[in-house]
């Protein structure tokens, strides 16, 4: 139910009119501890999400290879 | 009310009456009602009043993104490879910052939820984890970087590095003390546009307007051929202008502005005049620093002030001030901007409040993290010996090499038809992010073969 802050001013009724009639619901602060329903990665979306993480460890280490050389 | 595709879960928890209204909320929908007074007014005043009150986010990303880092390399490009490529490169670069992050702002606007959030949410903690450690590893950097351009900047002055790493938390501290989202971007909105202050710089090196127009329309080919340096600067150029922070910005700065379905078209103007007004600076700073080409000198390991005190002898010391100014706005901009980004990913994965509207009492934990990681940043920048330029250069190139796999997750985000609805991605939107995250890859790619086997670029014609 529409609550009052502890340690600050009190939401009136009004601010609670206001917030319900100019905010979407999901704009709700309250309301974002609700999950969105997950999804799982189909067949070419794991295959590219995966290639790209391997693509980045990868690309760090060449990171890493150049700073050490240039530090030699 | 809502007209989102997830509206019917929240609308019935709404009704039921199960939600507690926050100060946050209280905020939020204030600005709100003002954004809908001005939309139920006709009338050319009323439009333009509408796109003020909506403009922000997409301004404040790409300005935001034009910080110290990115400056310095245009700065270094200008001065060691002149216009004739980079000039067209860098136009290139910022139409594909607009393509990333209009899907940001189009999925703040429909889920109103952060790209954090969003990650964890519909792909789980796995993957959600490995875009947080990238998100953290790379927003730390830049604000090692974004002190580095403050430190630098301040010095030409003959402020001590301490003192400009204690005036740049000042600045951050000062920039949130509001606790309104609204004060802070209007705020951050006006100090951002100084970054614009290279323009006089520019033009006080009274720039070869025939070449500028050539360099725009021939896009002549990369002084030196491929090479492991050009590749440098040309990854820093793109790592310049798309980020992996700049995703989850823009994301999270759209939903706490409180932006919805209704306002996509002006949120798709925000982003594209700030992708104009940042193209134009990061241009003129490569104009200013290009006469140092012109006259053969050696900017390999310039750093800020080096610059302004280089340019000094040609643009005269009103000029180099500007310039050093610029450099510590575009900084000071960024580490605003970053911490914010940083706070903002971890409120929302951690489930804690995460707004600019929250009183400090509310938003102690994403404060809290605001303001360590500057801090932390702050204190690396103050180890001597630190190789300034070259961090800088290398943390564009990571941010680069983190962009592929931040912009698969938006790609699939922006063409998920249950949480965007009849928002999802057109197929020519589509078609162009599939181009950039190609175009990122290969450039990367590029970077990890001139550094394996850097001889094969001299096979090739290079040097």
């Amino acid at each position: 139910m529409p609550s009052k802050d502890k340690g600050h001013s009190a939401i009136t009724s009004s601010d609670q009119e206001l917030v319900l009639s100019s905010l979407e619901p999901e704009q709700l602060a309250g309301l974002k501890k609700h999950l969105i329903p997950r999804r799982h990665l189909r067949g070419l979306e794991k295959f590219v999400v995966w290639s790209l993480r391997i693509y980045l460890v990868f690309m760090m280490a060449v990171v890493l290879y150049q700073v050490w050389t240039s530090l030699h | 009310m809502g007209v989102g595709p997830l509206s019917r879960v929240t609308a019935q928890v709404v009704t039921q009456g199960d939600v507690a209204i926050t100060h946050e909320d209280v905020d939020r929908a204030h600005d709100r009602v003002r954004v809908s007074a001005a939309r139920a007014q006709r009338g050319v005043f009323s439009g333009f009043r509408l796109l003020w009150l909506l403009v922000g986010p997409g301004i404040l990303v790409m300005l935001g993104e034009n910080d110290g880092p990115s400056m310095l390399s245009y700065a270094a490009t200008g001065a060691r490879f002149g216009i004739g490529f980079f000039i067209p490169f860098v136009v290139l670069t910022f139409c594909m910052a607009v393509v990333v992050q209009e899907m940001t702002m189009r999925l703040g606007s429909a889920t109103h939820r952060g790209h954090a959030e969003l990650i964890f949410d519909r792909f789980g903690p796995f993957w959600g984890w490995f875009s947080m450690i990238d998100l953290g590893i790379g927003n730390f950097l830049t604000l090692i970087t974004e002190f580095i351009a403050i430190r630098a900047g301040l010095g030409f002055f003959g402020v001590p590095a301490w003192a400009a790493v204690v005036s740049a938390l000042v600045f951050l501290f000062l920039a949130v003390i509001t606790h309104r989202y609204w004060t802070w971007e209007r705020t951050l909105l006006a100090i951002a546009v100084f970054n614009l202050v290279f323009v006089p710089v520019a033009l006080l090196t009274y720039p070869n307007w025939h070449s500028v127009g050539r360099a725009l329309i021939t896009w002549q080919p990369l002084p030196g051929g491929l090479s492991k340096d050009t590749l440098i600067i040309v990854l820093a150029d793109i790592g310049a202008t798309v980020t992996p922070w700049m995703l989850f910005f823009q994301q999270s700065a759209t939903v706490d502005k409180g932006l919805t379905r209704k306002d996509i078209h002006l949120g798709r103007i925000d982003t594209v005049v700030g992708a104009a007004l940042a193209a134009i600076a990061a241009v003129a700073t490569m104009l200013a620093t290009a006469p140092l080409f012109a006259h053969h000198m050696t900017a390999e390991n310039f750093q800020a002030a080096e610059f302004a005190q280089a340019l000094q002898p040609l643009i005269g010391r009103f000029g180099a001030v500007l310039f050093a100014l610029g450099i510590v706005e575009a900084g000071m901009v960024a580490l605003v901007t970053i911490s914010s980004s940083a706070a903002y990913a971890f409120g929302e994965v951690a489930r804690r409040p995460h707004s600019l509207n929250l009183p400090m009492a509310e938003g102690k934990a994403f404060y809290s993290v605001l303001f360590l990681c500057a801090a932390a940043a702050g204190a690396i920048v103050l180890i001597p010996g630190l190789p300034l330029v070259y961090v800088v250069l290398l943390v564009n190139v990571v941010a680069v090499l983190a962009m592929p796999p931040a912009l698969v997750f938006l790609f699939m985000l922006a063409n998920d038809r249950e949480v965007m609805g009849d928002l999802v991605s057109p197929r020519w939107a589509n078609v162009l992010a599939t181009s950039v995250v190609v175009f990122l890859t290969l450039a990367g790619v590029l970077f990890g073969i001139s550094v394996i086997a850097p001889n094969i670029f001299a096979f090739l014609g290079g040097t």
